[in-house]
């Protein structure tokens, strides 16, 4: 299965890299380091925010901590198995992939379970999973292909829409139920796009357009505009609850914090403490200190894949770094935003440490695809 | 190898990445740094939970360390709306145990306050029933309750508390200060639900229990006083009795009894005089009957309260609550003619050998006073009418010390004051203005009518002429104690020395024993003491209705007066004169308290011979 497959034209070059790759293999030792760090991290908070209220609720501290623990075993198996693929080899399966994701976003959307008013789950026997996890996978995968394969000519805009239209069906099934999520693939998209064409106005307009559509979007679903309105004055409305006992959170920790384990917000205060909410109570329980060393540590990390990215043997491997450095990025830049009340509220959970099982695993194998363009990379004079 | 341009915009993705964490850190540090303070404390105040600790309430003793009030542990019964798990049980629960109604149970189970009270002062038998339910969200805390041993003993001095522990009447609002303590607080950190975390350092502050109060009150003479006037009472069929038993030398008061007391455990169920006339008669009479006799009374007694309106009811209470001796004036009559006559003697006006006459009557000016002798007691010296208590007498002596000097004595003897005394609601004496009194006035004040002073007022001011011519506060608080006995606090009254002469003091020492040895106060002697005193019956305003009251103020020994006494019977019926019926319980009294104080008795040989019969007697 690890088996690499050089495509028949260019056998002869691939077999001196194969020779080449494995005498000097490289493997990003300091990345792999920085997300053990991170999960291993995120289940010490699981376990922190979780304790009392699964203690109640559940009958057990670990509750939570047990099934969090698993994926992330898992988890890192399935990222170590996949760093040893060839992403080749992967690459012909994106279509077919893609086709399952967009499957399965429809039949989340029939047979899905809901969880607090939206459908997001999937149940097979006793298994649930996310789907719009899965189809940022998916996405990566499916529009770096696109986007490698129509590289040349991705200047033009029809082009250039062919390559994310597929896309953009997912992301609109995802948009039905779960819009930060769409938000998330969106970027996705348009960041590996961005890497690819030579151009740079056309994106600039993109962007202005984006921002503008969001605009049109906020100012007529009025529900959002109440999340504005919240957003600006959690204290005077009902909703702003959960926002505000973030705040007193990350207000309360100070500069050193309260010290591991002794959050008092993380006790029923703050709800699900350790999902979407589990950075507010790094930082009551580490302070600013701590909140500090966790964004280094997703700096470090963003920053080893984009050296990957940049140094990557292929357009296409570049381009799978590219993704998935943008999924991460942007899912905990958008967490610590809505935590510490600077955009409004929406829910994304931080990666590798908030509690959520389909989540963990899908970026440690988005991880896994990461060390395995690592491991493609040619040590010579550049690097 | 990938193109130039991607990795330059690999690098521009990266820096945008890389402001956008910038920016996050800012803000962080915004709300970490700037904001912390604020935001500490609203999350502190979201934790915390203040409970209070009641602080122990000081006990109240009588001179001899003897408890008059103290404490008896009880539980007070609240719900934390949020804990509740299943409303429907704990308001069945806490209705039927604590037998309350359910609507206003169900609005307090209901009220989303972090803590609503449900009852306080539950027997803890009660609040362990409750207890032993285990329903989340009821909340049983210890707590104390005034208890008063002796019941309804001096229950008209001590007074009661309230709900909280609160003095509410008499010596228990008047040192709430010193009894009430400081309560304390804990402090405890709670989760979401209210639920206390267990193990989280909770800061405590202590209670300080209130001080201990030691009266001047000796329960022994208290209640043999209680005993004296409740028999007194009976026989009489009086509206009321008091007695108040003080030390002349510096107005420690022994025993201030207004009988029909009310128990102290139930402030709030009136007392009926008219039970106490019977109360005797039935415990005569066999048990079943008693029984019945009881229960038919119960049902009337019940019925005329509930007739009563709520301002009726508040009314009949405070009105039960009321200390006669400080709280409400009268017109002293007789027992005044010892102001009188020390002002007569202050000014020099008047020798004990100076004669007078008596036709029954004076004429002052249009009005003919009558003395309550109709014949008349003809002619008789000073000192023969103190003894004979004779109205023309005392209005000839008036007439000669003149207004000025006599408002100047009453002055001295403090009779325009408050006397100071340590309950709350002092009355005021009611004294005609000075410019108003003409002849008419001057002649009735002279034998104590047409002003109106408390018991009290007299009753240290008859101190004054006794004790050598100090005026002292009348008092029951000696001195506080802390828990361990220490004394924190002794009281200090005012005292006035010299108010009078030590010369008037004596010669008044004489007529008063005079008085009591061969004149109108005989039935206020005792075998073997020198007793003084001086009798007095006035008829209550309005005139004519044939209501008086009998009193008779009395000290011993004569010669150095340890104790003095003053009782009055309201409304006796049948023979009304304070000197057959006030004195005799008088002397009934000081001839078991004076032994019990260690005065001993000297007896004359007449006395003697009657004692050793009587000791014989005991022998065979």
């Amino acid at each position: 299965m690890a088996e690499r497959r050089p495509t028949p034209h260019n056998r002869r070059r691939r077999r001196k890299k194969i020779t080449m790759f494995f005498k000097s293999s490289f493997y990003d030792y300091t990345l792999l380091f920085v997300v053990l760090f991170l999960v291993i991290f995120g289940l010490v908070m699981v376990y922190s925010t979780s304790s009392y209220t699964a203690e109640m609720k559940m009958g057990s501290a670990t509750y939570y901590l047990v099934r969090q623990a698993i994926f992330a075993v898992l988890g890192t198996a399935a990222m170590l198995l996949i760093a040893r693929m060839d992403y080749h080899w992967v690459r012909k399966f994106s279509v077919l992939i893609m086709i399952a994701v967009i499957f399965l976003l429809i039949l989340v959307l029939i047979i899905g379970k809901s969880e607090n008013g939206a459908v997001r789950w999937l149940q097979i026997g006793s298994i649930r999973f996310q789907p719009s996890e899965v189809a940022k996978i998916g996405i990566i995968l499916f529009t770096a292909h696109m986007a490698t394969v129509k590289s040349a000519r991705i200047g033009d805009f029809k082009i250039m829409l062919k390559v994310v239209f597929v896309p953009m069906i997912a992301i609109a099934l995802i948009a039905l139920e779960n819009l930060s999520t769409a938000i998330i693939c969106s970027a996705i998209t348009l960041m590996i796009v961005f890497v690819t064409s030579p151009k740079v106005k056309q994106f600039l307009v993109i962007g202005l357009c984006v921002v503008g559509l969001m605009g049109i979007f906020l100012m007529v679903a009025s529900y959002r505009l109440e999340r504005i309105k919240i957003w600006l004055n959690p204290e005077k409305y009902e909703k702003g609850y959960q926002t505000l006992q973030a705040l007193y959170a990350i207000g309360s920790g100070g500069i050193f914090g309260k010290g591991l384990g002794q959050s008092i917000q993380k006790l029923g205060f703050i709800p699900e403490s350790h999902n979407d909410m589990i950075f507010s109570v790094i930082c009551e329980e580490l302070g600013l200190f701590g909140a500090i060393c966790v964004v280094a540590l997703f700096v470090i990390l963003i920053w080893r894949c984009v050296m990957i990215a940049m140094s990557a043997p292929d357009l296409y491997g570049a381009l799978i770094v590219v993704g998935v450095v943008t999924h991460i990025a942007v899912q905990v830049i958008i967490n610590i935003a809505v935590v510490t009340n600077s955009i409004p509220p929406t829910g994304v959970p931080l990666p590798f440490i908030s509690y959520g099982g389909t989540a963990l695993a899908c970026l440690l194998a988005e991880l896994g695809l990461v060390l395995s363009v690592a491991r493609q990379i040619r040590m010579p004079k550049e690097y | 190898m990938i193109k130039t341009f991607t990795r330059k915009k690999i690098f521009v993705m990266a820096m945008l990445m890389i402001f956008a964490f910038a920016l996050l850190i800012a803000r962080l540090s915004y709300l970490m740094v700037a904001k912390s303070e604020y935001y500490l404390q609203k999350a502190e105040a979201l934790h915390d939970r203040e409970r209070s600790i009641k602080a122990k309430r000081g006990i109240i003793y009588d001179r001899n360390g003897v408890e008059l009030a103290g404490n008896k542990p009880v539980c007070s019964v609240s719900v934390i709306h949020s804990q509740i798990t299943d409303e429907d049980k704990v308001v069945e629960a806490l209705c039927q145990i604590l037998s309350l109604e359910e609507e206003t149970v169900r609005k307090k189970v209901q009220a989303n306050t972090i803590r609503e009270k449900i009852k306080s002062n539950v027997d803890k038998a009660v609040a362990d029933k409750l207890r032993e339910l285990h329903l989340d969200g009821v909340m049983i805390d210890e707590d104390y309750k005034r208890y008063y041993p002796y019941n309804s003993l001096a229950s008209k001095v001590l007074g009661f508390t309230g709900s909280d522990n609160q003095g509410i009447v008499g010596l228990e609002v008047e040192y709430e200060e010193v009894l009430s303590g400081t309560p304390g607080s804990i402090l405890t950190l709670t989760d979401a639900y209210g639920i206390e975390i267990p193990n989280e350092a909770e800061s405590r502050i202590e209670p300080i229990p209130g001080n201990n109060l030691y009266t001047s009150i000796d329960v022994n003479i208290q209640k043999y006083a209680e005993q004296a006037a409740a028999k007194v009472l009976k026989a009489k069929q009086a509206k009321r009795v008091s007695v108040v038993l003080m030390n002349p030398q510096n107005g420690e008061i022994y025993a201030m009894v207004n009988v029909p007391e009310y128990n102290l455990n139930e402030p709030y169920t009136l007392v009926h005089v008219e039970d106490l006339y019977t109360k005797q008669a039935e415990e005569e009479t066999e048990s079943v009957l008693k029984e019945n006799t009881e229960e038919t009374t119960e049902k009337e007694k019940e019925k005329s309260w509930e007739e009563m309106t709520e301002k009726e009811r508040q009314d009949a209470l405070n009105n039960m609550w009321r200390n006669f001796c400080i709280n409400d004036t009268y017109e002293p009559g007789s027992t005044f003619k010892v102001v009188t006559a020390t002002a007569a003697l202050e000014e020099n006006v008047v020798k004990l050998d100076d004669t007078f006459h008596c036709p029954g009557f004076r004429i002052v000016e249009d009005r003919r006073i009558r003395c309550h002798k109709k014949g008349g007691h003809g002619t008789e010296t000073f000192k023969e009418g103190i003894m004979n208590s004779c109205n023309p007498v005392f209005m000839d002596v008036g007439a000669r010390v003149g207004v000025s000097n006599m408002y100047k004595n009453y002055a001295k003897l403090g009779l325009f004051e408050r006397t100071g005394v340590d309950l709350p609601g002092e009355a005021s004496s009611i004294m005609h203005k000075q410019e108003n009194v003409k002849a008419v006035e001057l002649a009735t004040m002279s034998f104590g009518q047409s002003f109106q002073i408390t018991p009290l007022q007299l009753l240290r001011a008859a101190s004054a002429v006794v004790n050598g011519g100090t005026l002292v506060t009348p008092h029951f608080g000696m001195y506080a104690t802390d828990e361990t006995g220490k004394r924190t606090k002794t009281f200090e009254y005012t005292v006035k020395e010299n108010a009078i002469r030590k010369e008037t003091s004596e010669t008044m020492k004489e007529l008063l024993e005079a008085v009591v040895a061969g004149g109108s106060g005989s039935k206020g002697q005792v075998a073997g003491y020198r007793v003084g005193g001086k009798t007095a019956t006035s008829e209550k305003l309005p005139r004519g209705t044939g209501k008086y009251i009998s009193s008779f103020m009395g000290f011993a020994p004569a010669d150095n007066p340890q104790i003095i006494g003053i009782i009055l019977i309201d409304e006796p019926v049948g023979v009304y004169y304070g000197g057959t019926i006030a004195a005799p319980v008088m002397s009934e009294m000081f001839s078991n308290i004076l032994p019990y104080l260690g005065i001993e008795a000297d007896y004359k040989e007449g006395e003697q011979e009657v004692m050793a019969v009587d000791f014989e007697d005991t022998v065979e």
